[in-house]
């Protein structure tokens, strides 16, 4: 299909895409750079006062640190635990590759609210830790575990480590094997060979774990408010929070706060791994 | 490096991580008892008959299946027309489209939520049709990427002889290109649907009173009236049907393509 009547096809996506993404985020963008008002949506002068009160407030200063070290947590645990997972998920015989990846995927579809409910009955009061070490005796009065950072992290962990192990085991299981051969055969130790060639292979998947874990820990409000409760939120929580108090320039404001975080921890990422320099583009 | 024992232990760790908290609000779906109790002492359905008893689950859940339906079948419609565009495509704008169309596979869903809402407001937009389109936006990669993957494995040659055999375009479209990438049209609707079934960030703000998707109803509910085990139901219920899709798209596709499509 050609010219003219190939156009045709896209021109429906097209539009929707325009319409229904790319156009509210710049009419969001425009509202953000507005001041407030009490009868519309926002008011008629414009100014940078929404950044400039959020980013010089040491209150949403402290909710930024938080979430960012929040997501750096994420990252480090998953990337630990998701990475030898990964090597053990790639040396599995096709067959039963496949039956593991899709353990990993099944896990991913299901709602994200529905993972959280599962930890807030493992953390909760009542839930099955507590009831666990309360039958063996090891504490008398249950546990504070729920609503605190560490519930917000363990839980959001757990939801986004499929997408670190399914990443970076498919570009292990992708690996030429002659390459790892090569190296023992010139010497290298198991460990020498690792670091020097199996790791540095492995790094688009590294990357494409990293951005998927990270950007989807920033928008994770369910899971964020479940585990975390009113004293551990994030800037999420404060988008959300704005929005239902009618604060429109305010919440468009820190949603692109939010948007800037995460280019901007992407670009870093993407800076660091450099993954498409293994892909034989760029250096 | 990374030695078997080590890469043993991690994956179990892993995988009980993963697995056990979805496993548990599963089972306590079957709990006989009107608080939270692990494992439970015996086995009923009395949560699933409160389920279908309450109105606001039963309309929830029929409202999340419709708006599931419809916007799987606009994404898979319009994402189908984007791969088949763009699979014939070279050069900077084909790259620029491309990226637009799987952007809100990354974008974090709930910025794009804030802003729907605000120009759902302005224009005066209906609940209903605001979640469609929402959904259809946020199911479009999905969709999009299994069709091109398709596509992609599809031989020119078979195009070009059905229209040097005289067929029109739309006609080449229909009886050769379609009937070529329909498993990818299939699977990306299915996914499509999973995704709108699940969906969190967007019907949090685009939700309306009375109207409410059944991810939603299970949130609130956790958040205002945490003690109630109808919501284990009402998520072992999203969980079963999950399951059933999985099913549908090994039977139809078969396993293997949905991993590669990840």
């Amino acid at each position: 299909m050609k010219g003219a009547w190939a156009w045709m096809l896209a021109i429906p996506p097209l539009a929707i895409a325009l319409l229904f993404f790319v156009g509210p985020l710049l009419h969001l963008f425009w509202v953000s750079l507005h001041t407030s008002s009490q009868s519309e949506l926002y008011g008629a002068a414009l100014t940078l006062q929404n950044y400039g009160a959020v980013l010089t407030d040491s209150f949403y200063l402290g909710i930024i640190r938080r979430t960012l070290g929040v997501a750096a947590l994420i990252l480090a645990i998953s990337l630990l635990i998701g990475y030898p997972v990964a090597y053990f998920v790639a040396l599995q015989p096709p067959r039963r590759r496949m039956i593991v990846l899709l353990l990993l995927l099944f896990p991913l579809m299901v709602s994200n609210v529905v993972r959280a409910y599962g930890w807030v009955a493992i953390l909760g009061r009542r839930g099955v830790l507590n009831s666990g070490l309360r039958s063996f005796g090891l504490i008398d009065a249950p546990l504070d575990l729920l609503y605190s950072t560490e519930a917000v992290v363990i839980g959001l962990m757990t939801i986004l480590l499929p997408y670190m192990v399914i990443s970076i085991a498919n570009t292990l299981s992708s690996l030429d094997p002659r390459y790892e051969e090569a190296a023992q055969a010139l010497g290298a130790g198991p460990v020498r060979t690792f670091v020097h060639v199996t790791l540095p292979l492995s790094t688009p998947g590294v990357a494409s774990g990293m951005l998927l874990v990270f950007l989807l820990s920033l928008s994770a409000y369910v899971t964020i408010t479940l585990l975390g409760g009113p004293r551990s939120k994030l800037l999420v929580s404060m988008v959300y929070d704005s929005v239902t108090a009618f604060q429109w320039p305010r919440a468009a404001a820190l949603a692109f706060i939010l948007l800037a975080l995460a280019l901007v921890v992407t670009a870093l990422i993407l800076a660091v791994l450099r993954p498409r320099r293994v892909q034989g583009m760029g250096r | 490096m990374l030695g078997p024992a080590l890469r043993g232990v991690c994956a179990t760790i892993a995988f009980a991580l993963i697995i056990v908290p979805i496993a548990i609000v599963v089972v306590t779906a079957f709990s006989p008892l009107d608080y939270f109790e692990f494992p439970p002492r015996s086995l009923s359905l009395r949560w699933f008959v409160e389920f279908f008893r309450l109105e606001n689950m039963r309309s929830a859940f029929a409202l999340s299946l419709e708006l599931a339906v419809l916007a799987a079948t606009l994404s898979s419609v319009l994402g189908t027309m984007g791969a088949l565009f763009l699979v014939r495509q070279r050069g900077f704008m084909a790259g620029v489209l491309q990226s637009l169309f799987l952007a809100p596979l990354v974008f974090p869903t709930i910025i794009l939520g804030v802003a729907l809402l605000l120009l759902y407001k302005t224009i005066g937009m209906p609940v209903f049709a605001g979640l469609v389109v929402a959904h259809c936006v946020i199911g479009l990669p999905y969709a999009f990427r299994t069709v091109l993957a398709s596509a992609q494995a599809l031989d020119p040659a078979l195009e070009e002889a059905g229209q040097s055999l005289g067929a029109g375009p739309l006609r080449t479209l229909f009886v050769i290109t379609l009937p070529l990438v329909w498993q990818g049209v299939v699977s990306g609707w299915l996914f499509a649907f999973i995704v709108s079934f699940g969906e969190l960030n967007a019907a949090l703000f685009l939700t309306g009173p009375g109207l409410t998707t059944l991810p939603i109803e299970i949130f609130s509910y956790l958040q205002f009236q945490g003690g109630q085990l109808v919501i284990a139901a009402a998520s072992a219920l999203q969980v079963g049907l999950i399951i059933v899709m999985v099913a549908a798209i090994e039977r139809i596709v078969g396993i293997g393509r949905i991993i590669r499509a990840r």
